[in-house]
């Protein structure tokens, strides 16, 4: 098994005794209680049908993609995966090129419907990513540094938006694959100590409200009817919902629109407020019971294109939900990330959903 | 290359190496749960209790202020609608452009409406309105309710506002009302949450503020973040102030406002036999819806600068010289301390000398009024009897008596009326830096010098002389049944021969019906028999070589015209005093008021 050829092409045996519809169902079943859960938070958070029924929309078209990838073969999909990422960088340049009102650039409006090209990338990068490392039985140092230039040039791209949030998203999205497929230790550290090296030109390329966004993180009861007020008020939800929650729709907080996004970025604020602890401990392990799952793919499957898919995907996943929470409980800065499966927003959602397709499929078929 | 070969792979690598970059993240969803407990449980209360005054908007409702009535149920004070136009802030999209269009719409000026704004804005949320112009007339009712709908954020409310029926004629004794000053709120803390009411400044409004405000209810709203209503939680409703029945006679004070004519001056009739105060007049006047309703800034100035002081209410605050209305009480004083006897004569020759002194003390008549016994120096008035007992009594003699008929104290009609001045040596080294001399009493003796008595205390003083030595606490509320009322006993003095109090009395009846008598001009044999005493008070001393006529070529120089008097003196209705500033004859000035008072106030009521 070692010694055989690692390109996935190769690599890989369909079990054709395995049932298309045979997949993880315990992964299908949480990815729609908290879709469904989604739905209902973002009913009690903006009081809005029209909201709820686009999200579900959304969510149902998510439901067909994530089992359309689920039951497909990728093996087939073998020049798709490479150049994947050519349809990311066309939006990208396409969103940043179209004008736009507004201070950023982050949607693509296609008059019916909208999407952001950034969320896209960070699904489509780490695949061709992925896929273009895996190409061949044996990765070059020539290989790395090319899905390096890739990934910081959709970096950048995402970054002049500008979004900071997702614009790291997009980085480790591209990242992630090259040090997963076994770039060496001593490369790893170097770079990490590099990324470093690069912070104070980070800092002074953000934008002024990234930085104040920082500042507030710093100190959010400084400037409590300011930039730290989104903070404060998302604390005060969370604590008055104390062990039980006030009830559904019965927050005080959310329905009085004391919190800001609420049926966006701070969801979370709204259901620990209407269901409090047990509410949030419940959410907290659906999200860790998923995360669990998925990274199963990558230690069980026996290909290497799938295990750096799998990983990443997850690792994606997990920052999502990791950074959205901290933020909203106040212990991180506030980057702007959508809570996955839960927050509303069309394109998050269904880009997690094929995510989870991708790595059902993965699972099913390695 | 040699150190990239495939066997530096190895299967599984992946999956640790992922799972090491998930430990920040796990590290991080950890803390959170920990923070998410922290924040319910450890810190739950704290924040509910944040969260609870984020949405709980406590709103004050004002009570409505009670009515004044007189003693027969005129209604004297109640409230009034008046229309306001106000602004909701939210609902405004560019104030200045709402600000000119309102100033031409209402024909206000635009500075002051911008003064309102911007006053307006910092003191409510954006989804609460304020007043911008306030007390609408009708056209601009008219105007600014045929454009509610083209400007956004105007509404015309009415609110209540306090209204004196009578203006002029009760402003002294109702005061006025205004809103609540930040002076109030350091004062009664409670006041902060009345917005919109408005609270007692002067006069009866003042002093039984705490009846007539009533109390606010409060309506427990739910609001938004930005202020806007949600929903209405809880209601308590106020409770509205009570109404106010005055001992004023509303036709009686009517009548005597009129006969001042708006001359400076003051007048206090009251019942000697229950204090009940009938009339209390300070002139001139000014209308307390003025001040009620605030509409026109200028007005409110004019009348608070003006010389005249129209708000000043002399009945209560003003201290003049009671000059020879004193004169009753320093002669039972001489009676009590047989410093002389009722028959004892002596000889007025219009001057009177202290041993040492080659200074006259002057009668006010030229050439004297011959030898007299106590009861023709009270109807006549004369200066010298008086100089002379006062100075045999010396000051420890006079003051007891001055001080048991309550002079130099404060009545307690009301809280804010002024002391008067009894002086005696103490005040005088403190005050004025000097010795008490003997002159100082003999002044005092015709109530001249530094004594002052405000025209209350003079009703109440005069009340004690009818009540035979028992004085009434002198009050403004109605009792509920005037037959069955039992009024407060503060004073009751008592003379070793009780036959003086008549014999005093017979001396002011003099004073009208003898011939002689300094107010005989009004002597009526038709009319009730009035005891009395006239006045003169001094405002310039006259000194040697300058006659008063030169003084009184400067109006404002000019002596005060007193009188005080009771009757029917078979049963002493009403004790009435009355000061007319410069008026310089009490005889001819006061004393037809004060009988007028009488005559009225025993029959007027019953003809009419």
């Amino acid at each position: 098994m070692q010694n055989k050829p690692l390109s996935f092409s190769v690599d890989i045996k369909l079990n054709r005794r395995r049932n298309l519809l045979n997949f993880d169902y315990s992964i299908v079943l949480t990815v729609f209680l908290l879709g469904f859960f989604g739905l209902a938070m973002i009913y009690s958070a903006s009081g809005s049908y029209t909201l709820v029924l686009r999200q579900a929309m959304y969510f149902f078209l998510g439901a067909i993609l994530m089992i359309t990838a689920a039951m497909s073969n990728f093996r087939k999909m073998e020049p798709f995966y490479l150049n994947a990422v050519w349809i990311g960088f066309f939006f990208l340049v396409l969103v940043l090129v179209l004008p736009n009102s507004g201070t950023t650039n982050r949607w693509i409006n296609l008059g019916f419907i909208g999407f952001q090209p950034s969320e896209l990338m960070r699904f489509l990068l780490p695949i061709s990513a992925a896929a273009y490392l895996t190409r061949n039985p044996q990765i070059k140092l020539s290989d790395w540094i090319i899905v390096l230039v890739t990934t910081l040039v959709a970096f950048i791209l995402v970054f002049l938006q500008p979004d900071f949030g997702t614009s790291a998203i997009v980085l480790l999205s591209g990242i992630m694959p090259i040090i997963l497929s076994g770039l060496p230790w001593r490369f790893i550290i170097y770079s990490f100590l590099g990324g470093i090296g690069t912070l104070p030109f980070l800092w002074m390329s953000l934008m002024d409200y990234q930085k104040e966004r920082i500042y507030t993180f710093i100190s959010p009861e400084a400037d409590a009817l300011g930039s730290g007020w989104n903070i404060a008020q998302s604390k005060i939800a969370i604590g008055s919902g104390q062990f039980f929650g006030k009830g559904y729709m019965e927050g005080s907080q959310s329905q009085l629109d004391f919190i800001p996004e609420s049926h966006t970025d701070f969801i979370f604020a709204v259901i620990v407020e209407e269901f409090g602890f047990l509410g949030a401990l419940g959410l907290f392990l659906l999200y860790a019971f998923l995360i669990h799952r998925l990274l199963y793919v990558a230690k069980s499957s026996n290909s290497k294109f799938a295990k750096l898919v799998s990983a990443t995907l997850s690792i994606i996943l997990a920052a999502y939900i990791t950074l959205n929470i901290s933020m909203v409980v106040g212990i991180f800065p506030v980057v702007g990330m959508p809570l996955p499966f839960i927050s509303q927003g069309g394109t998050a959602l269904v880009v997690n959903m094929i995510t989870i397709g991708i790595i059902l499929s993965l699972r099913r078929t390695t | 290359m040699n150190n990239f070969s495939r066997e530096r792979f190895k299967t599984g690598e992946e999956y640790s190496r992922a799972l090491f970059f998930l430990s920040p993240f796990i590290f991080l969803f950890s803390i959170s749960l920990f923070q998410v407990l922290n924040l319910t449980l450890f810190q739950g209360d704290k924040y509910q209790t944040i969260a609870e005054s984020n949405r709980i908007y406590q709103k004050p409702i004002s009570p409505v202020r009670g009515f004044i009535y007189d003693r027969n149920g005129t209604l004297l004070a109640e409230n009034i609608v008046q229309r306001d136009l106000y602004v909701t802030p939210a609902y405004i999209e560019d104030s200045a452009e709402t600000i000119l269009t309102l100033s031409n719409l209402l024909d206000v000026p635009y500075e002051l409406l911008e003064e309102n704004f911007s006053r307006g804005i910092k003191k409510v949320k954006k989804f609460d309105s304020f007043p911008l112009v306030k007390a609408l007339n009708e056209e601009q009712i008219a105007k600014a309710k045929v454009n509610l709908d083209s400007i956004s954020g105007i509404e015309v409310k009415a609110t209540l506002k306090r209204y004196v029926l009578h203006e002029e004629t009760l402003a002294h004794v109702l005061g006025y009302v205004g809103d609540i000053s930040s002076d109030d709120i350091k004062r009664e803390k409670l006041l902060a949450e009345l917005q919109n009411t408005q609270i007692g400044k002067t006069g009866i409004e003042k002093e039984f503020d705490y009846v007539l405000r009533g109390k606010p209810g409060i309506q427990t709203q739910e609001r938004d973040v930005e202020g806007k209503l949600v929903r209405i939680l809880d209601t308590q409703g106020a409770e509205d102030g009570k109404d106010i029945y005055l001992t004023i006679d509303q036709k009686l004070q009517d009548y005597l406002f009129k006969l001042f004519e708006n001359r400076r001056g003051a007048l206090v009739a009251l019942e000697p036999k229950t204090g009940l105060v009938r009339a209390l007049i300070s002139s001139p006047s000014f209308n307390p819806n003025i001040l009620n309703s605030i509409v026109d800034t200028d007005e409110v100035e004019s009348l608070f600068s003006n010389k005249e002081s129209p708000i000043f209410n002399r009945a209560i605050s003003g201290q003049y010289p009671p000059a020879s209305t004193l004169k009753p009480f320093v002669g039972l004083a001489a009676i009590e301390n047989e410093v002389i006897s009722w028959d004892k004569k002596i000889k007025d020759d219009g001057e009177f000398y202290v041993e040492g002194d080659p200074r006259p003390y002057r009668g006010w008549k030229e050439n004297g009024h011959g030898r007299v016994d106590m009861r023709k120096a009270i109807a006549e008035s004369s200066d010298v009897y008086f100089y002379t007992i006062a100075f045999d009594l010396t000051l420890a003699g006079i003051r007891p008596m001055l001080d048991s008929f309550g002079f130099g104290k404060k009545t307690g009609l009301t809280d804010f009326e002024a002391n008067g001045l009894l002086p005696d040596k103490k005040w005088k080294l403190g005050y004025k830096g000097d010795f008490w001399f003997k002159g100082d009493t003999i002044n005092l003796g015709i109530g001249q010098g530094y004594i002052l008595a405000t025209p209350i205390q003079l009703a109440m003083a005069y009340s004690g002389l009818a009540n035979k030595g028992v004085i009434y606490q002198p009050q403004f509320i109605q009792p509920e049944d005037e037959k069955s009322f039992e009024p407060k006993k503060i004073a009751e003095i008592q003379l070793s021969d009780n036959k003086a109090w008549e014999k005093m009395e017979q001396a002011l009846v003099d004073v009208i019906s003898a011939r002689n008598g300094t107010a005989h001009k009004i002597f009526d044999p038709n009319s009730a028999v009035i005891a009395g005493k006239t006045g003169t008070a001094q405002i310039k001393s006259i000194l040697p070589g300058k006659e008063y006529d030169a003084i009184r070529e400067n109006p404002a120089l000019r002596d005060h015209a007193l009188f005080v008097g009771y009757g029917p003196l078979e049963d002493p209705k009403l004790v009435v005093a009355v000061i007319i500033e410069n008026g310089e004859s009490g005889s001819e000035v006061a004393a037809p008021i004060v009988k007028s008072a009488i005559n009225f106030y025993t029959g007027g009521f019953d003809a009419e």
